[in-house]
């Protein structure tokens, strides 16, 4: 459902990243893994049309959205679990969530997704009337994720979500993104924790220094040292 | 930047200037032309002061008003009310200015909080406050407005337009050659670092309060003093006339449209509005002047923000040709209109040529990244110390930050000594930049102890760690952007551990370029430079302040594989000259080959640290990098 | 004038330099432009309304037809300017001050540099006045309370209530994550301008009711709006009215107690105070609902 290809992406003069391509299929965890500086969040950031200087194609459900402006972009299905999470600090965790349903499409359905939402994330819904600053470190993960799905996504890209978390947290978390893809919907995966990444993903690609160096099989990928090269640096 | 022309064409203008009143008599031309020419000196004065603030060092002021204001009424009761002395009446103007831009700096350049728009709307009150106690105070005002009577002038200059013309060249010329003198000196200098980047600045070593307040300050006496003079001309002063908002909006679109770079924009602006609103004034046009300086300050700041020096500037000669040749045309002709009208139409013909697209100052492509340079040897001035015990230099005790309820870091005690190269590691967030800006002193520590040879640094601001011997760079690299890569390197010469005066700093500033292998872009503007180059440039900066510690942060970040060779060479070049490193960095090669040491980080705590071979191997470093495995799976 | 009348008269003509505010903080807190232009917007509006209702006759309430519409429109105009030319939040202050001044310089073109006053024939507001109890208030004066103590209402319920408000919050507090889940940030802000704008021209009605015009207006209410703007809390709507009703009542109070000359003294002092010690206002926002 997502095909992106040779994609090359610039912060200015300065390019970051080189010939990406990488598909999602339907209702399947692809992760992209790779140290920090490798683009990561580059990547995510351009599919997600947060950054405009981009060269190439992405094609999402055969249509090429490489123009378009962000905020078209969530019309077409797609929802982004930011880097650091990037709540609304000083709105509610429910005015978070209403906010994540703002295009036409979700807005409609405000109400079911919220139940969903709710069923998903049952400490969320007893927090509703609090401030999202406020919340420890994997409430607001959970609320951040909460958000995308208010948006109906059938792609969901998430960067880092295991970031800052206590192991324990980081379970719950990719328990949430495991049930979200047997509810049907693509999740592309952007980790720096790559063990956790491969266990739930069926593919994957190793981004370094911008380009694609290694894809396939995300249990192939786990077994081979040169993962394990290319991260530690040997 | 201007060649040192310039100080030539202002010599000669100060003595066509000196003549000129002498002249009147001789060539019997109206009286007119001395109050045309009065008043742009009265105008070139208060622009080019205002400029001094605002434009060399970026603080924006919406209240030259009240330097004007200050002075005007020095006058009018000193001298109009108390019969004291009209000169010393106009050194009280200055004074009283001064210390009053000096009490404004005193509150708002203490305040790190106080952003650019708040200090400037900051300055749009001051005047109303003034002006509303100087209403106030019958003492002062009350109300009634001043009469400034006729002063009794030396008689040699003949008639009062005459000695007002004098008054006013004098402290016109005066004001320009202060910023001429300041933006060739260090003083200038530290403004524009101020300007570009107020945060380098104070790390690089530059005492951003103290220079700050001499800008202020100078703008308060300039602007005080031409206000006082031009008191003498009014004849009759008001609360209303002097406290309007004329005068801050014209020095402000004088300065926008001379350009707020250069020491001679002001005076080019001043030339140019003047102009234009005495020919509008005569003009059935009258009431259109408002109107087109309400455009023009639009256009100029959406479209041509640097203003006319820089068009100027880049095509001196032609311009001049331009301006020569309309008024020649014009005067020679004398078919239409009068003198001014044809320094008018010049002005205009000038103004067109140096907007003709063509030749900008070479913009140049940023260069494609494969070229890289030819660097040179190492500095040799302070060998390195090789295998002596060496001493502690930065020392950190249980150092911990929080900001509002994550903690940062954690805890973290770690030591740096001479000769080493510690290569700082970790996963994304594991606090590695926080430590950076704690010991670079950017912010202070929530708890824990900084000591640098062996003394406290915690609390220090950043210009004086830096001139212990701590400097850093940053990941995003932030050079002075108006400043050429040569200057940039030089201001850090400038005020860093060892002063120098600029010409021994340009000189200075080449040996780093060359540690780097820039030696060939010394006189391009950051801007003009890529990615790679602008973070070599980062380094020379850093080391030309010439620290005992070097804090590089992911100076590789975003480079392809030849330039981080590159700057993997320089690190090594920069370490030889005898300069210990501490580098964040995530291109774990890269940190095997360059680093003695290596410390690494995880969520906020200190994990592991010595040896990079051992380290890397060790189970948990790993498991941090690759990630801990998850809770059984039922797959 | 007693202190208490002297107290609450200025209150309620502070409330009309909050009125005056509350364009302008909400562009500034949310979009982040200063747009000095506002209050050119608020004098167009005050000499429209005087020159419908002096040629026309209507009642100068009413003239908010056509006035609030046309100042929507100057105000989502001035906005897609800004967005064109992707104008820094410093550079908005020069450019706005340009727009001002060419505007004032138009209106005393057109409408001549004197002060101008509608007829009371035409404004019968002017003349009358309500006592309540023994204190006496001029009629605009009690009109522009109401206005603008309505006005931040609505405004307030809009923001904190609705979807479109919980939007406008969401983008002024993380644009690019707004803009990921479908706000378009230039629609917003053309709305948020609009609606500053028309805000602008019910000032403008009301300052028209009560004084004289003339094209220098504004610089007269330069200081005092951004002295609202600051102490009630940039992007603050109910801080915006306290901090007008409370500017107000100390210039009331100042200028009976002392001078009306002191009055501006004491209100900069004020805020200078505030910028040193409470630069995000006076009356910070409660904490959630």
């Amino acid at each position: 459902m997502l095909e992106v290809t040779d994609l090359d992406v610039f912060y200015g003069d300065a390019q970051a990243l080189w010939g990406v391509s990488v598909s999602v299929g339907e209702a399947e965890v692809v992760s992209i893994v790779g140290s920090n500086g490798a683009g990561k969040s580059t990547l995510i950031n351009a599919l997600m049309g947060i950054l405009p200087a981009r060269r190439g194609r992405i094609m999402l459900h055969n249509t090429d959205i490489i123009d378009l402006p962000g905020h078209r972009v969530c019309r077409l299905g797609v929802a982004i679990v930011p880097e650091g999470r990037r709540l609304f600090p000083a709105l509610t965790v429910a005015d978070n969530l209403d906010v994540g349903a703002f295009n036409a499409e979700a807005r409609s359905r405000r109400g079911e997704s919220r139940e969903r939402v709710h069923a998903l994330f049952p400490r969320l819904s007893e927090r509703r009337g609090q401030l999202a600053g406020s919340l420890s470190g994997g409430e607001q993960q959970m609320l951040a994720i909460g958000r995308a799905l208010m948006a109906r996504p059938r792609l969901l890209l998430m960067d880092e979500p295991s970031l800052g978390l206590a192991p324990v947290v980081v379970d719950e978390v990719f328990d949430v993104i495991e049930t979200v893809r047997e509810g049907g919907v693509s999740v592309l995966l952007v980790e720096q924790n790559v063990t956790r990444a491969l266990e739930i993903s069926s593919r994957a690609y190793l981004l370094a220094e911008g380009r694609i160096v290694m894809e396939g099989d995300a249990a192939a990928l786990a077994e081979s040292p040169e993962i394990r090269r290319a991260l530690l640096g040997v | 930047m201007a060649r040192d022309r310039g100080w030539i064409g202002l010599l000669a203008t100060a003595v066509a200037l000196a003549v000129v009143p002498f002249l009147q008599e001789a060539l019997d031309f109206a009286s007119f032309y001395l109050v045309f020419l009065s008043g742009i000196l009265f105008w070139t004065a208060q622009a080019t002061s205002w400029n001094i603030l605002s434009g060399y060092s970026g603080y924006f002021s919406f209240g030259q008003g009240a330097f004007y204001g200050v002075g005007v009424y020095s006058m009018a009761v000193l001298f109009g009310r108390h019969e004291v002395d009209w000169l010393v009446a106009i050194v009280a103007g200055g004074v009283l200015s001064m210390l009053l831009a000096l009490a404004i700096g005193t509150i708002a350049f203490r305040l790190r909080s106080l952003r650019g728009e708040i200090f400037a709307l900051l300055t749009l009150a001051v005047p109303f406050i003034l002006a509303a106690v100087v209403r106030l105070s019958d003492t002062i005002d009350g109300g009634q407005g001043i009469v400034v009577p006729v002063p009794a002038f030396p008689e040699a200059l003949g008639s009062f337009q005459s000695f007002f013309f004098v008054c006013s060249a004098v402290v016109g010329i005066a004001a320009v050659a202060i910023a001429y003198v300041m933006a060739r000196t260090r003083y200038g200098w530290a403004l524009f670092a101020i300007r570009d980047d107020e945060v380098v600045a104070e790390g690089l070593g530059v005492p951003t309060f103290r220079h700050k307040m001499i800008a202020i300050a100078t703008t308060g006496l300039i602007g005080g003093a031409s206000g006082a003079i031009l008191a003498l001309n009014l004849g009759f002063v008001s609360v209303e006339g002097t406290f309007s908002l004329r005068v801050p909006l014209f020095v402000i679109v004088m300065s926008v449209l001379g350009g707020r770079n250069h020491w001679a924009g002001p005076m080019v602006g001043a030339v140019y509005i003047h102009t234009l609103q005495n020919r509008l004034a005569d003009s059935a046009y009258a009431g259109w002047s408002l109107i087109a300086l309400g455009v023009i300050l639009v256009l100029l700041v959406l479209l041509a923000p640097e203003g006319l020096m820089a068009r100027f500037s880049a095509r001196p000669r032609t311009v001049v040709a331009a301006f020569v040749a309309t008024l020649l045309a014009l005067g020679l002709w004398g078919g239409w209109g009068e003198p001014v009208d044809w320094l008018a139409a010049a002005l205009a013909a000038a103004a067109v040529v140096g907007f003709l697209p063509g030749a900008r100052r070479a913009a140049l492509r940023p260069r494609p990244a494969d070229e890289v340079g030819e660097a040179e040897p190492a500095l040799t001035d302070e060998p390195m110390t090789a295998g002596v015990a060496s001493r502690t230099l930065v020392a950190t005790g249980d150092l911990t930050k929080a900001f509002g309820g994550v903690g940062a870091l954690r805890g973290v005690s770690l030591t740096v000594s001479e000769g080493e190269l510690v290569g700082l590691v970790g996963p994304n967030g594991s606090g590695k930049t926080t430590l950076v800006n704690l010991i670079s002193g950017a912010f202070a520590p929530t708890s824990g102890t900084i000591t640098f040879n062996g003394a406290d640094v915690v609390g220090l601001p950043p210009h004086r760690i830096a001139h212990l011997g701590i400097a850093r760079t940053y990941q995003i690299p932030r050079p002075f952007h108006t400043l050429t890569v040569k200057d940039n390197v030089a201001v850090a010469l400038v005020f860093g551990r060892r002063p120098h005066s600029l010409r021994e700093a340009r000189r200075a500033a080449d040996e780093y370029l060359a540690l780097v292998g820039l030696s060939h872009l010394t006189h391009q503007l950051p801007g003009q430079v890529n990615l790679h180059e602008r973070q070599l440039l980062e380094m020379a900066r850093a080391m030309a302040t010439r620290p005992e510690v070097l804090l590089l942060d992911e100076a590789l970040a975003g480079l392809n594989p030849v330039e981080v060779d590159n700057a993997v060479a320089v690190v090594r070049r920069i370490h030889e000259s005898g300069v210990a490193i501490v580098f964040v960095e995530h291109l774990l090669r890269v940190v095997r080959q360059l680093a003695t040491r290596i410390v690494v980080l995880d969520q906020g705590v200190q994990l592991a640290g010595g040896d990079p071979e051992i380290v890397m191997s060790d189970p948990a470093v790993i498991s941090a990098y690759l990630g801990r495995e998850g809770h059984a799976r039922s797959d | 004038m007693s202190q208490l009348q002297a107290a609450i008269f200025g209150a309620l003509s502070g409330s009309l330099f909050a009125l005056m505010a509350l364009g302008l903080s909400l562009v500034w807190g949310f979009l982040k432009i200063i747009n000095l232009a506002h209050f050119a917007m608020i004098l167009l509006g005050a000499y429209l309304t005087f020159e419908l209702a002096t040629t026309t006759g209507m009642d100068p309430i009413l003239t908010l037809v056509v006035s609030v519409p046309a100042m929507f429109c100057f105000g989502g105009l001035v906005q897609m300017g800004f967005d064109r030319f992707e104008v820094s939040e410093f550079n908005s202050l020069l450019v706005s001050y340009g727009v001002l001044i060419v505007t004032v310089q138009v209106v005393s073109n057109i409408w001549t540099a004197d002060f101008q006053r509608m007829d009371p024939a035409v404004n019968p507001y002017a003349v009358q006045s309500v006592s309540l109890g023994p204190l006496v208030f001029p009629l605009p004066t009690l009109i522009a309370g109401i206005f603008a103590a309505s006005l931040v209402i609505v405004g307030q319920l809009i923001l904190e209530r609705t979807y479109v408000g919980r939007a406008v919050h969401a983008f002024g507090q993380d644009r690019q994550i707004a803009s990921a889940f479908g706000i378009d940030h230039r629609k917003l802000g053309v709305l948020l301008a609009g609606a500053a704008g028309a805000t602008a021209a019910v000032a403008g009605m009301l300052f028209s009711l009560g004084e004289s015009l003339n094209p220098d207006a504004p610089f007269e209410w330069v200081g005092r709006v951004f002295a609202v703007v600051i102490l009630g809390g940039i992007g603050n709507v109910t801080g915006t009215l306290y901090a007008g009703l409370l500017v107000g009542a100390i210039s009331g109070v100042t200028a009976v107690v002392w001078s009306p000359s002191a009055s501006p003294f004491v209100v900069f002092t004020m805020v200078v105070l505030a910028l040193v010690f409470r630069p995000t206002g006076l009356f910070p926002q409660k904490a959630g609902h």
